[in-house]
Protein backbone atom coordinates (compact mmCIF):
# COMPACT_ATOMS: atom_id res chain seq x y z
CA UNK A 1 0.00 0.00 0.00
CA UNK A 2 1.29 3.25 -0.50
CA UNK A 3 2.78 5.64 2.01
CA UNK A 4 -0.39 7.72 2.44
CA UNK A 5 -2.87 4.50 3.36
CA UNK A 6 -2.68 3.73 6.67
CA UNK A 7 -3.98 0.34 9.05
CA UNK A 8 -6.77 1.84 9.60
CA UNK A 9 -7.88 2.28 5.77
CA UNK A 10 -6.23 -0.83 5.23
CA UNK A 11 -8.70 -1.99 7.87
CA UNK A 12 -11.84 -0.63 6.62
CA UNK A 13 -10.81 -1.75 3.07
CA UNK A 14 -10.82 -5.63 4.28
CA UNK A 15 -14.05 -5.06 7.48
CA UNK A 16 -12.36 -5.05 10.50
CA UNK A 17 -9.48 -7.06 12.41
CA UNK A 18 -12.26 -9.90 12.69
CA UNK A 19 -12.11 -10.92 9.61
CA UNK A 20 -8.04 -11.73 9.71
CA UNK A 21 -7.60 -15.57 10.33
CA UNK A 22 -6.56 -16.41 13.48
CA UNK A 23 -3.89 -18.55 13.73
CA UNK A 24 -4.40 -22.11 13.74
CA UNK A 25 -4.32 -24.06 17.16
CA UNK A 26 -0.94 -25.83 16.40
CA UNK A 27 0.90 -22.89 15.54
CA UNK A 28 0.86 -20.82 18.49
CA UNK A 29 2.91 -23.38 20.47
CA UNK A 30 5.46 -24.40 17.74
CA UNK A 31 6.02 -21.02 16.89
CA UNK A 32 6.38 -20.29 20.75
CA UNK A 33 8.94 -22.91 21.34
CA UNK A 34 10.74 -21.86 17.96
CA UNK A 35 11.51 -18.64 20.20
CA UNK A 36 12.70 -21.01 22.96
CA UNK A 37 16.29 -22.92 23.35
CA UNK A 38 16.41 -26.21 22.29
CA UNK A 39 17.08 -27.29 25.61
CA UNK A 40 13.71 -26.01 26.98
CA UNK A 41 11.50 -28.10 24.13
CA UNK A 42 8.91 -30.13 25.25
CA UNK A 43 8.99 -32.57 22.38
CA UNK A 44 6.44 -34.39 23.45
CA UNK A 45 3.79 -32.19 24.40
CA UNK A 46 4.02 -30.77 20.66
CA UNK A 47 4.26 -34.06 19.14
CA UNK A 48 0.94 -35.04 21.32
CA UNK A 49 -0.43 -31.92 19.80
CA UNK A 50 -0.03 -32.79 16.51
CA UNK A 51 -1.13 -36.18 16.88
CA UNK A 52 -4.48 -35.30 18.34
CA UNK A 53 -5.34 -33.22 14.96
CA UNK A 54 -5.88 -36.43 13.04
CA UNK A 55 -6.07 -34.52 9.15
CA UNK A 56 -2.56 -32.56 10.38
CA UNK A 57 -1.23 -35.24 11.70
CA UNK A 58 -2.07 -37.61 8.41
CA UNK A 59 -0.54 -34.77 6.26
CA UNK A 60 2.62 -34.19 8.31
CA UNK A 61 3.51 -38.07 7.84
CA UNK A 62 2.89 -37.89 4.22
CA UNK A 63 5.42 -35.34 4.42
CA UNK A 64 7.70 -37.04 6.32
CA UNK A 65 7.99 -39.46 4.02
CA UNK A 66 9.01 -37.38 1.03
CA UNK A 67 12.49 -37.23 -0.17
CA UNK A 68 12.34 -33.30 0.20
CA UNK A 69 12.50 -33.44 3.52
CA UNK A 70 15.22 -36.31 4.08
CA UNK A 71 13.93 -39.06 4.82
CA UNK A 72 14.36 -42.18 2.49
CA UNK A 73 12.64 -45.31 4.81
CA UNK A 74 9.11 -45.27 5.31
CA UNK A 75 8.03 -43.96 8.54
CA UNK A 76 4.69 -44.49 10.01
CA UNK A 77 3.73 -42.89 13.17
CA UNK A 78 4.69 -39.54 14.49
CA UNK A 79 6.74 -40.46 17.32
CA UNK A 80 8.65 -42.60 14.33
CA UNK A 81 9.12 -39.66 12.54
CA UNK A 82 10.75 -37.24 15.07
CA UNK A 83 13.08 -40.11 15.47
CA UNK A 84 14.09 -40.39 12.33
CA UNK A 85 13.68 -37.09 11.00
CA UNK A 86 14.29 -34.70 14.22
CA UNK A 87 12.28 -32.61 16.02
CA UNK A 88 13.01 -29.40 14.07
CA UNK A 89 12.20 -30.83 10.38
CA UNK A 90 9.01 -32.08 12.01
CA UNK A 91 8.22 -28.63 13.65
CA UNK A 92 9.02 -27.24 9.75
CA UNK A 93 6.34 -30.25 8.59
CA UNK A 94 3.36 -29.45 11.21
CA UNK A 95 3.68 -25.73 10.32
CA UNK A 96 3.71 -25.87 6.81
CA UNK A 97 0.43 -28.10 7.00
CA UNK A 98 -1.17 -25.72 9.65
CA UNK A 99 -0.45 -22.68 7.72
CA UNK A 100 -1.11 -24.11 4.24
CA UNK A 101 -4.53 -25.40 5.91
CA UNK A 102 -5.80 -21.71 6.03
CA UNK A 103 -6.28 -21.77 2.43
CA UNK A 104 -9.26 -22.17 1.61
CA UNK A 105 -9.78 -25.57 -0.84
CA UNK A 106 -12.00 -23.89 -3.12
CA UNK A 107 -12.09 -21.07 -4.44
CA UNK A 108 -12.40 -18.73 -7.79
CA UNK A 109 -8.82 -17.51 -8.09
CA UNK A 110 -5.75 -19.20 -6.93
CA UNK A 111 -5.60 -22.67 -7.10
CA UNK A 112 -5.17 -24.11 -3.35
CA UNK A 113 -2.11 -27.00 -5.16
CA UNK A 114 -0.69 -23.91 -6.96
CA UNK A 115 -0.62 -21.84 -3.49
CA UNK A 116 1.07 -24.88 -1.77
CA UNK A 117 3.01 -25.67 -4.34
CA UNK A 118 4.89 -22.08 -4.30
CA UNK A 119 4.87 -21.79 -0.40
CA UNK A 120 6.36 -25.07 0.01
CA UNK A 121 8.56 -24.82 -2.64
CA UNK A 122 9.86 -20.75 -2.05
CA UNK A 123 10.23 -22.36 1.93
CA UNK A 124 12.90 -24.78 0.08
CA UNK A 125 14.54 -22.84 -2.50
CA UNK A 126 14.79 -20.31 0.71
CA UNK A 127 16.99 -23.25 2.94
CA UNK A 128 18.48 -24.61 0.32
CA UNK A 129 19.92 -21.14 -0.83
CA UNK A 130 20.53 -20.00 2.51
CA UNK A 131 22.82 -23.21 3.23
CA UNK A 132 24.56 -22.33 -0.01
CA UNK A 133 25.75 -18.74 0.53
CA UNK A 134 26.12 -19.52 4.68
CA UNK A 135 23.60 -17.43 5.71
CA UNK A 136 23.79 -17.89 9.42
CA UNK A 137 19.75 -19.46 10.09
CA UNK A 138 18.56 -21.77 7.51
CA UNK A 139 15.89 -23.32 9.73
CA UNK A 140 14.33 -19.62 9.93
CA UNK A 141 15.45 -18.98 6.24
CA UNK A 142 12.72 -21.89 5.81
CA UNK A 143 9.99 -20.57 7.73
CA UNK A 144 10.46 -17.09 6.54
CA UNK A 145 10.11 -19.00 2.51
CA UNK A 146 7.22 -20.64 4.45
CA UNK A 147 5.51 -17.86 5.18
CA UNK A 148 6.12 -15.23 3.52
CA UNK A 149 2.78 -15.15 1.32
CA UNK A 150 0.17 -15.28 4.63
CA UNK A 151 -1.33 -12.00 2.84
CA UNK A 152 -2.86 -14.08 0.16
CA UNK A 153 -4.69 -16.09 2.27
CA UNK A 154 -6.34 -13.17 3.79
CA UNK A 155 -6.89 -11.40 0.94
CA UNK A 156 -8.30 -14.60 -0.87
CA UNK A 157 -10.71 -14.95 2.33
CA UNK A 158 -11.59 -11.30 2.92
CA UNK A 159 -11.79 -9.78 -0.92
CA UNK A 160 -11.99 -12.96 -2.57
CA UNK A 161 -13.77 -11.73 -5.92
CA UNK A 162 -11.87 -8.81 -5.62
CA UNK A 163 -8.51 -10.50 -5.31
CA UNK A 164 -9.74 -13.08 -8.25
CA UNK A 165 -9.79 -9.87 -10.71
CA UNK A 166 -6.30 -9.02 -9.16
CA UNK A 167 -5.25 -12.70 -9.91
CA UNK A 168 -6.58 -12.89 -13.57
CA UNK A 169 -5.12 -9.53 -14.34
CA UNK A 170 -1.77 -10.92 -13.42
CA UNK A 171 -2.21 -13.58 -15.08
CA UNK A 172 -3.58 -12.38 -18.25
CA UNK A 173 -0.80 -9.72 -18.29
CA UNK A 174 2.11 -11.71 -17.22
CA UNK A 175 2.73 -9.75 -14.55
CA UNK A 176 3.82 -9.76 -10.79
CA UNK A 177 0.55 -10.73 -8.82
CA UNK A 178 1.63 -7.50 -6.22
CA UNK A 179 1.61 -4.84 -8.73
CA UNK A 180 -1.83 -6.45 -9.78
CA UNK A 181 -3.64 -6.55 -6.14
CA UNK A 182 -1.98 -2.48 -5.73
CA UNK A 183 -4.14 -1.78 -9.26
CA UNK A 184 -7.41 -3.43 -8.13
CA UNK A 185 -7.22 -3.73 -4.22
CA UNK A 186 -5.45 -0.98 -3.53
CA UNK A 187 -2.97 -2.68 -1.39
CA UNK A 188 -0.86 -5.66 -1.92
CA UNK A 189 -0.87 -8.94 0.00
CA UNK A 190 2.77 -7.32 1.79
CA UNK A 191 -0.45 -5.25 3.58
CA UNK A 192 -2.75 -7.56 4.38
CA UNK A 193 -0.19 -9.95 5.87
CA UNK A 194 1.35 -7.55 8.17
CA UNK A 195 -2.12 -7.43 10.09
CA UNK A 196 -2.16 -10.79 10.15
CA UNK A 197 1.82 -11.19 11.11
CA UNK A 198 0.70 -8.26 13.97
CA UNK A 199 -2.50 -10.78 15.09
CA UNK A 200 -0.24 -13.88 15.06
CA UNK A 201 2.20 -12.15 17.11
CA UNK A 202 5.02 -13.35 14.74
CA UNK A 203 8.43 -12.17 15.83
CA UNK A 204 9.61 -9.46 14.59
CA UNK A 205 12.13 -11.05 11.33
CA UNK A 206 9.00 -12.97 10.36
CA UNK A 207 6.85 -9.81 10.39
CA UNK A 208 9.15 -7.81 8.09
CA UNK A 209 9.41 -10.83 5.64
CA UNK A 210 5.42 -10.79 5.43
CA UNK A 211 5.37 -7.20 4.94
CA UNK A 212 8.43 -5.89 2.91
CA UNK A 213 9.32 -9.12 0.24
CA UNK A 214 8.35 -6.95 -2.23
CA UNK A 215 9.34 -3.75 -0.65
CA UNK A 216 12.61 -4.18 1.12
CA UNK A 217 15.15 -1.06 1.94
CA UNK A 218 18.16 -2.08 3.07
CA UNK A 219 17.58 0.54 6.20
CA UNK A 220 15.28 -2.55 8.00
CA UNK A 221 16.22 -4.59 10.41
CA UNK A 222 15.99 -8.13 9.04
CA UNK A 223 16.77 -7.08 5.72
CA UNK A 224 19.42 -9.96 5.03
CA UNK A 225 16.16 -12.73 5.67
CA UNK A 226 13.93 -9.99 3.69
CA UNK A 227 16.71 -10.17 0.75
CA UNK A 228 16.86 -14.04 0.96
CA UNK A 229 12.98 -14.22 0.46
CA UNK A 230 12.75 -12.04 -2.10
CA UNK A 231 15.60 -13.72 -4.14
CA UNK A 232 14.32 -17.09 -3.67
CA UNK A 233 10.34 -16.23 -4.24
CA UNK A 234 11.34 -14.44 -7.40
CA UNK A 235 13.41 -17.69 -8.70
CA UNK A 236 10.43 -19.63 -8.13
CA UNK A 237 8.23 -17.18 -9.90
CA UNK A 238 10.12 -17.75 -13.05
CA UNK A 239 10.71 -21.49 -12.69
CA UNK A 240 7.51 -24.35 -12.29
CA UNK A 241 6.45 -23.08 -8.71
CA UNK A 242 5.15 -19.88 -9.79
CA UNK A 243 1.40 -19.10 -9.23
CA UNK A 244 -0.09 -20.85 -11.77
CA UNK A 245 1.13 -18.57 -14.56
CA UNK A 246 4.20 -17.73 -16.12
CA UNK A 247 5.62 -14.03 -15.61
CA UNK A 248 6.32 -12.68 -18.74
CA UNK A 249 9.64 -10.51 -18.54
CA UNK A 250 12.98 -11.11 -18.01
CA UNK A 251 14.80 -11.03 -14.21
CA UNK A 252 18.68 -9.99 -13.67
CA UNK A 253 19.16 -10.77 -9.94
CA UNK A 254 22.50 -9.08 -9.98
CA UNK A 255 20.42 -5.74 -10.15
CA UNK A 256 17.58 -6.81 -7.86
CA UNK A 257 17.81 -4.68 -3.83
CA UNK A 258 18.15 -8.21 -2.39
CA UNK A 259 21.45 -9.24 -4.29
CA UNK A 260 22.69 -5.78 -3.16
CA UNK A 261 21.52 -6.13 0.74
CA UNK A 262 23.16 -10.00 0.75
CA UNK A 263 25.82 -9.48 -0.66
CA UNK A 264 27.03 -6.86 2.00
CA UNK A 265 25.96 -9.64 4.74
CA UNK A 266 26.83 -12.63 3.42
CA UNK A 267 30.29 -13.44 1.16
CA UNK A 268 29.03 -16.46 0.16
CA UNK A 269 26.60 -14.65 -2.09
CA UNK A 270 29.67 -13.12 -4.35
CA UNK A 271 30.88 -16.92 -5.63
CA UNK A 272 27.65 -17.98 -5.56
CA UNK A 273 26.89 -20.14 -9.20
CA UNK A 274 23.10 -19.09 -9.55
CA UNK A 275 23.02 -21.32 -12.75
CA UNK A 276 23.47 -24.47 -10.78
CA UNK A 277 21.46 -23.12 -8.00
CA UNK A 278 18.40 -22.89 -10.87
CA UNK A 279 19.42 -26.40 -12.34
CA UNK A 280 18.49 -27.43 -8.96
CA UNK A 281 15.26 -26.44 -7.82
CA UNK A 282 14.30 -28.16 -10.98
CA UNK A 283 14.09 -31.42 -8.84
CA UNK A 284 12.33 -29.85 -6.01
CA UNK A 285 9.53 -29.13 -8.57
CA UNK A 286 8.87 -32.56 -9.16
CA UNK A 287 8.93 -33.98 -5.94
CA UNK A 288 6.97 -30.62 -4.63
CA UNK A 289 4.28 -31.64 -6.78
CA UNK A 290 4.27 -35.31 -6.24
CA UNK A 291 3.99 -34.31 -2.47
CA UNK A 292 1.32 -31.57 -2.59
CA UNK A 293 -1.13 -33.67 -5.21
CA UNK A 294 -0.48 -36.76 -2.80
CA UNK A 295 -2.01 -34.82 0.28
CA UNK A 296 -5.02 -33.24 -1.62
CA UNK A 297 -5.69 -36.65 -2.77
CA UNK A 298 -6.21 -37.71 0.74
CA UNK B 1 27.07 -60.32 -8.99
CA UNK B 2 24.44 -60.52 -11.72
CA UNK B 3 24.71 -58.43 -15.21
CA UNK B 4 21.68 -56.60 -13.84
CA UNK B 5 23.15 -55.60 -10.58
CA UNK B 6 26.40 -54.89 -12.36
CA UNK B 7 24.95 -52.25 -14.22
CA UNK B 8 21.86 -50.64 -12.06
CA UNK B 9 20.63 -48.76 -15.08
CA UNK B 10 16.82 -48.57 -14.08
CA UNK B 11 16.05 -47.79 -10.24
CA UNK B 12 17.34 -45.03 -8.60
CA UNK B 13 15.34 -45.69 -4.86
CA UNK B 14 16.58 -43.66 -2.08
CA UNK B 15 19.18 -41.01 -1.50
CA UNK B 16 21.19 -40.91 -4.40
CA UNK B 17 24.64 -42.34 -4.92
CA UNK B 18 27.45 -41.24 -3.98
CA UNK B 19 29.55 -42.01 -6.67
CA UNK B 20 26.97 -41.50 -9.11
CA UNK B 21 26.92 -37.69 -7.54
CA UNK B 22 30.66 -37.38 -8.00
CA UNK B 23 30.39 -38.14 -11.57
CA UNK B 24 27.31 -35.54 -11.85
CA UNK B 25 29.78 -33.27 -10.33
CA UNK B 26 32.43 -34.02 -12.46
CA UNK B 27 30.45 -33.94 -15.60
CA UNK B 28 29.41 -30.25 -14.07
CA UNK B 29 32.82 -29.22 -13.92
CA UNK B 30 34.55 -30.04 -16.96
CA UNK B 31 31.69 -29.97 -19.45
CA UNK B 32 29.17 -27.70 -17.77
CA UNK B 33 26.34 -29.97 -17.93
CA UNK B 34 24.25 -29.94 -14.71
CA UNK B 35 22.15 -33.04 -13.69
CA UNK B 36 19.22 -32.03 -10.70
CA UNK B 37 18.14 -34.81 -8.33
CA UNK B 38 15.61 -35.82 -10.50
CA UNK B 39 17.60 -36.03 -13.98
CA UNK B 40 20.04 -38.22 -11.97
CA UNK B 41 18.05 -41.59 -13.45
CA UNK B 42 19.37 -40.15 -16.96
CA UNK B 43 22.40 -40.21 -15.75
CA UNK B 44 23.13 -43.36 -14.43
CA UNK B 45 21.36 -44.48 -17.47
CA UNK B 46 23.99 -43.26 -19.96
CA UNK B 47 26.56 -44.10 -17.40
CA UNK B 48 25.25 -47.59 -17.59
CA UNK B 49 25.66 -47.56 -21.42
CA UNK B 50 29.13 -46.77 -20.99
CA UNK B 51 29.75 -49.03 -18.16
CA UNK B 52 28.02 -52.05 -20.16
CA UNK B 53 30.91 -50.93 -22.78
CA UNK B 54 33.48 -50.74 -20.46
CA UNK B 55 32.69 -54.08 -18.52
CA UNK B 56 32.82 -52.07 -15.58
CA UNK B 57 31.76 -53.62 -12.62
CA UNK B 58 30.54 -50.38 -10.55
CA UNK B 59 29.93 -46.21 -10.42
CA UNK B 60 33.47 -46.05 -8.50
CA UNK B 61 35.07 -48.18 -10.77
CA UNK B 62 33.58 -45.95 -13.98
CA UNK B 63 34.48 -42.70 -11.85
CA UNK B 64 38.00 -43.47 -12.03
CA UNK B 65 38.36 -44.40 -15.36
CA UNK B 66 36.75 -40.70 -16.16
CA UNK B 67 39.32 -39.63 -13.74
CA UNK B 68 42.13 -41.52 -13.04
CA UNK B 69 42.87 -44.16 -15.64
CA UNK B 70 44.80 -43.22 -18.98
CA UNK B 71 41.68 -43.30 -21.22
CA UNK B 72 39.51 -40.77 -18.98
CA UNK B 73 39.72 -37.97 -21.45
CA UNK B 74 38.34 -40.40 -24.37
CA UNK B 75 35.85 -41.92 -22.08
CA UNK B 76 34.36 -38.41 -20.91
CA UNK B 77 33.93 -37.73 -24.70
CA UNK B 78 32.13 -41.10 -25.00
CA UNK B 79 30.05 -39.81 -21.74
CA UNK B 80 29.39 -36.65 -22.80
CA UNK B 81 27.92 -38.18 -26.48
CA UNK B 82 25.69 -40.64 -24.64
CA UNK B 83 24.40 -37.74 -22.38
CA UNK B 84 23.45 -35.55 -25.29
CA UNK B 85 22.80 -38.59 -27.91
CA UNK B 86 19.26 -37.74 -29.47
CA UNK B 87 18.87 -34.25 -28.17
CA UNK B 88 18.46 -32.59 -31.85
CA UNK B 89 15.52 -32.14 -32.97
CA UNK B 90 12.86 -29.28 -33.93
CA UNK B 91 11.71 -27.49 -30.60
CA UNK B 92 14.31 -28.91 -28.20
CA UNK B 93 13.97 -26.40 -25.78
CA UNK B 94 10.34 -24.82 -25.60
CA UNK B 95 10.61 -23.02 -22.83
CA UNK B 96 13.79 -21.01 -24.29
CA UNK B 97 12.01 -20.48 -27.91
CA UNK B 98 9.01 -19.09 -25.68
CA UNK B 99 11.81 -16.77 -23.88
CA UNK B 100 12.94 -16.14 -27.15
CA UNK B 101 10.37 -14.57 -28.81
CA UNK B 102 7.99 -12.95 -25.99
CA UNK B 103 11.01 -11.42 -24.10
CA UNK B 104 14.28 -11.38 -25.96
CA UNK B 105 13.47 -10.31 -29.59
CA UNK B 106 10.80 -7.02 -28.28
CA UNK B 107 13.91 -6.19 -26.40
CA UNK B 108 16.70 -6.70 -29.05
CA UNK B 109 13.71 -4.67 -31.56
CA UNK B 110 13.96 -2.04 -28.98
CA UNK B 111 17.78 -1.71 -28.57
CA UNK B 112 18.12 -1.33 -32.19
CA UNK B 113 14.09 0.99 -32.90
CA UNK B 114 16.43 3.80 -33.92
CA UNK B 115 19.10 2.33 -36.13
CA UNK B 116 18.57 2.98 -39.75
CA UNK B 117 19.02 -0.66 -40.37
CA UNK B 118 16.64 -3.07 -39.83
CA UNK B 119 18.06 -6.46 -39.51
CA UNK B 120 18.13 -9.11 -37.31
CA UNK B 121 20.87 -11.49 -37.29
CA UNK B 122 21.43 -14.98 -35.19
CA UNK B 123 23.84 -17.37 -34.83
CA UNK B 124 23.62 -21.36 -34.52
CA UNK B 125 26.79 -21.82 -33.44
CA UNK B 126 27.31 -25.55 -33.61
CA UNK B 127 23.80 -26.29 -35.70
CA UNK B 128 24.54 -29.86 -36.45
CA UNK B 129 21.79 -31.40 -38.85
CA UNK B 130 19.81 -27.78 -38.41
CA UNK B 131 16.93 -28.40 -36.66
CA UNK B 132 17.86 -25.29 -34.48
CA UNK B 133 18.46 -22.94 -37.05
CA UNK B 134 15.06 -23.89 -39.09
CA UNK B 135 13.43 -24.06 -35.70
CA UNK B 136 14.77 -20.15 -35.43
CA UNK B 137 13.46 -19.53 -38.93
CA UNK B 138 9.54 -20.78 -38.44
CA UNK B 139 9.51 -18.68 -35.19
CA UNK B 140 11.03 -15.56 -36.46
CA UNK B 141 8.01 -16.43 -39.67
CA UNK B 142 5.06 -16.34 -37.15
CA UNK B 143 6.46 -13.06 -36.54
CA UNK B 144 7.43 -11.97 -39.62
CA UNK B 145 3.30 -9.64 -40.04
CA UNK B 146 4.14 -8.42 -36.45
CA UNK B 147 6.27 -7.19 -34.62
CA UNK B 148 9.39 -8.18 -37.73
CA UNK B 149 7.20 -6.26 -40.24
CA UNK B 150 9.98 -4.52 -42.74
CA UNK B 151 12.71 -6.45 -40.48
CA UNK B 152 15.53 -8.69 -42.62
CA UNK B 153 16.39 -11.66 -40.73
CA UNK B 154 19.67 -12.92 -41.36
CA UNK B 155 20.41 -16.88 -39.53
CA UNK B 156 23.98 -17.98 -39.75
CA UNK B 157 24.24 -21.85 -38.98
CA UNK B 158 27.62 -23.05 -38.56
CA UNK B 159 29.00 -26.48 -37.54
CA UNK B 160 32.28 -28.02 -37.95
CA UNK B 161 31.11 -31.29 -39.30
CA UNK B 162 30.41 -31.61 -43.37
CA UNK B 163 28.36 -33.90 -42.64
CA UNK B 164 26.09 -32.81 -40.30
CA UNK B 165 26.00 -29.74 -42.84
CA UNK B 166 24.82 -31.16 -45.65
CA UNK B 167 22.06 -32.80 -43.64
CA UNK B 168 21.03 -29.83 -42.63
CA UNK B 169 21.13 -28.16 -46.70
CA UNK B 170 18.83 -31.41 -47.66
CA UNK B 171 16.34 -30.38 -44.93
CA UNK B 172 14.81 -33.79 -44.90
CA UNK B 173 14.31 -34.78 -41.32
CA UNK B 174 12.71 -37.89 -39.96
CA UNK B 175 10.32 -38.33 -36.97
CA UNK B 176 12.50 -38.48 -34.36
CA UNK B 177 13.86 -35.12 -35.19
CA UNK B 178 10.50 -33.69 -36.09
CA UNK B 179 9.07 -35.53 -32.20
CA UNK B 180 8.15 -31.94 -31.15
CA UNK B 181 6.59 -30.28 -33.90
CA UNK B 182 3.09 -29.14 -33.46
CA UNK B 183 0.26 -29.62 -36.37
CA UNK B 184 0.41 -26.03 -36.50
CA UNK B 185 4.60 -25.75 -37.68
CA UNK B 186 4.16 -28.69 -38.89
CA UNK B 187 1.22 -28.12 -41.50
CA UNK B 188 2.70 -24.58 -41.97
CA UNK B 189 6.21 -25.23 -42.76
CA UNK B 190 7.20 -28.64 -43.81
CA UNK B 191 6.03 -30.89 -46.92
CA UNK B 192 5.80 -34.65 -47.10
CA UNK B 193 8.63 -36.32 -48.49
CA UNK B 194 8.38 -40.09 -48.43
CA UNK B 195 8.21 -41.05 -45.02
CA UNK B 196 10.22 -37.64 -44.13
CA UNK B 197 9.21 -34.11 -44.00
CA UNK B 198 10.91 -31.57 -46.09
CA UNK B 199 11.52 -27.87 -44.61
CA UNK B 200 9.44 -25.46 -46.77
CA UNK B 201 12.20 -22.94 -48.99
CA UNK B 202 10.33 -20.14 -46.77
CA UNK B 203 12.02 -21.40 -43.64
CA UNK B 204 14.85 -22.25 -45.72
CA UNK B 205 15.64 -19.00 -46.98
CA UNK B 206 16.36 -17.18 -44.05
CA UNK B 207 19.29 -20.02 -43.05
CA UNK B 208 22.77 -19.81 -44.53
CA UNK B 209 24.58 -22.92 -43.71
CA UNK B 210 28.47 -22.37 -43.25
CA UNK B 211 31.53 -24.50 -42.16
CA UNK B 212 33.40 -22.88 -38.69
CA UNK B 213 35.49 -23.98 -36.33
CA UNK B 214 34.64 -22.61 -33.18
CA UNK B 215 38.58 -22.62 -32.67
CA UNK B 216 39.35 -20.74 -35.43
CA UNK B 217 40.15 -17.31 -34.15
CA UNK B 218 40.94 -15.49 -37.47
CA UNK B 219 37.16 -16.62 -38.77
CA UNK B 220 35.71 -16.07 -35.50
CA UNK B 221 36.66 -12.15 -35.57
CA UNK B 222 33.97 -12.08 -38.67
CA UNK B 223 31.31 -12.89 -36.91
CA UNK B 224 30.24 -9.46 -36.38
CA UNK B 225 27.33 -7.63 -35.42
CA UNK B 226 25.38 -10.49 -33.80
CA UNK B 227 22.03 -10.07 -31.89
CA UNK B 228 21.33 -13.70 -30.72
CA UNK B 229 23.81 -16.48 -30.41
CA UNK B 230 22.68 -20.32 -29.85
CA UNK B 231 25.26 -22.07 -28.42
CA UNK B 232 23.37 -25.65 -27.11
CA UNK B 233 26.04 -28.56 -26.06
CA UNK B 234 28.76 -27.47 -27.62
CA UNK B 235 31.17 -25.89 -25.51
CA UNK B 236 31.01 -29.01 -23.53
CA UNK B 237 33.55 -30.64 -25.76
CA UNK B 238 36.25 -27.86 -25.13
CA UNK B 239 38.74 -27.82 -22.64
CA UNK B 240 38.57 -24.41 -20.35
CA UNK B 241 41.12 -22.27 -21.92
CA UNK B 242 39.26 -23.01 -25.60
CA UNK B 243 36.21 -22.85 -24.17
CA UNK B 244 37.35 -19.34 -22.44
CA UNK B 245 38.34 -18.33 -25.97
CA UNK B 246 35.00 -19.12 -27.56
CA UNK B 247 33.11 -17.02 -24.94
CA UNK B 248 35.63 -14.21 -25.42
CA UNK B 249 34.55 -14.32 -29.14
CA UNK B 250 31.28 -14.56 -28.85
CA UNK B 251 31.12 -11.58 -25.88
CA UNK B 252 33.63 -9.46 -29.22
CA UNK B 253 30.73 -11.06 -31.93
CA UNK B 254 27.69 -10.18 -30.21
CA UNK B 255 26.27 -6.46 -30.41
CA UNK B 256 25.86 -4.54 -26.97
CA UNK B 257 22.35 -5.19 -25.88
CA UNK B 258 23.11 -9.48 -27.31
CA UNK B 259 22.06 -12.71 -26.00
CA UNK B 260 23.81 -15.90 -25.33
CA UNK B 261 21.67 -18.95 -25.11
CA UNK B 262 23.39 -22.37 -24.08
CA UNK B 263 21.89 -26.00 -23.65
CA UNK B 264 18.94 -26.58 -20.96
CA UNK B 265 20.94 -27.29 -18.24
CA UNK B 266 24.35 -25.76 -19.56
CA UNK B 267 26.30 -23.25 -17.64
CA UNK B 268 28.81 -20.65 -17.67
CA UNK B 269 30.07 -20.86 -14.50
CA UNK B 270 34.03 -20.56 -14.22
CA UNK B 271 34.73 -19.99 -17.60
CA UNK B 272 33.64 -16.79 -17.63
CA UNK B 273 32.50 -13.27 -15.83
CA UNK B 274 31.67 -11.27 -18.63
CA UNK B 275 28.51 -12.52 -19.37
CA UNK B 276 25.68 -12.20 -16.80
CA UNK B 277 22.83 -14.87 -15.97
CA UNK B 278 19.34 -13.82 -16.62
CA UNK B 279 16.23 -15.83 -15.69
CA UNK B 280 13.62 -16.21 -18.73
CA UNK B 281 10.11 -17.96 -17.85
CA UNK B 282 11.25 -21.52 -17.76
CA UNK B 283 14.75 -20.88 -18.86
CA UNK B 284 17.96 -18.79 -18.66
CA UNK B 285 20.41 -17.06 -20.98
CA UNK B 286 23.48 -14.65 -20.71
CA UNK B 287 23.68 -10.96 -21.43
CA UNK B 288 27.02 -9.13 -21.84
CA UNK B 289 28.28 -7.86 -18.33
CA UNK B 290 29.68 -4.44 -17.57
CA UNK B 291 33.50 -5.42 -18.20
CA UNK B 292 35.89 -4.58 -15.55
CA UNK B 293 38.61 -1.92 -16.40
CA UNK B 294 42.13 -3.41 -16.86
CA UNK B 295 43.90 -3.74 -13.74
CA UNK B 296 41.54 -3.45 -11.34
Amino acid sequence: MNTAATKANLLGRIGGLDRIPAIPAVLAPLLRHLRQPVEQLDVQEITDMIAQDKPLAAQCLQMANSPLFGRWQKVDSLRGAVVGLGFHRISDIAMSCGVLNLMPKQNAGIDPVVFWEHSLGCALVCRHFARKISYSDPGKAYLAGLLHDLGIIVNLRVLPREFCDAYELARARGIPLHEAEQAVLGFTHCDSGRLLADKWDLSPDLKEVVALHHNLHPSHDHAGLVALVELSDLLCRMSGLNYGYVESRQVNLFEEKGFAVLSRQCQGLKDLDWARLTFEMESYMDAVHALVCAIYRT
Amino acid sequence: MTTAALYPVTALEGPPDADLVRIRDLVYQVAGIFHPDNKLRLLLDRCGRRMKELKTASLREYFECLTVKPMRQTELVALLNEITIGETCFFRSQSQMDGLRQIVIPKVLEAKSKLPLRRLRIWSAGCSTGEEPYTLSMLLLEEAHGRLKDWSIEILATDLNDRSLAHARNAIYGAYSTRNLTSHFRQKYFTAAAKQLRVQPAVRGSVTFSRLNLSDDGRMTFMKAIDVIFCCNVLIYFDLLSKRRVIQHFHNNLLPHGYLFLGHSESLYGVSDDFRLVHLPGATAYIKGERKPAGK
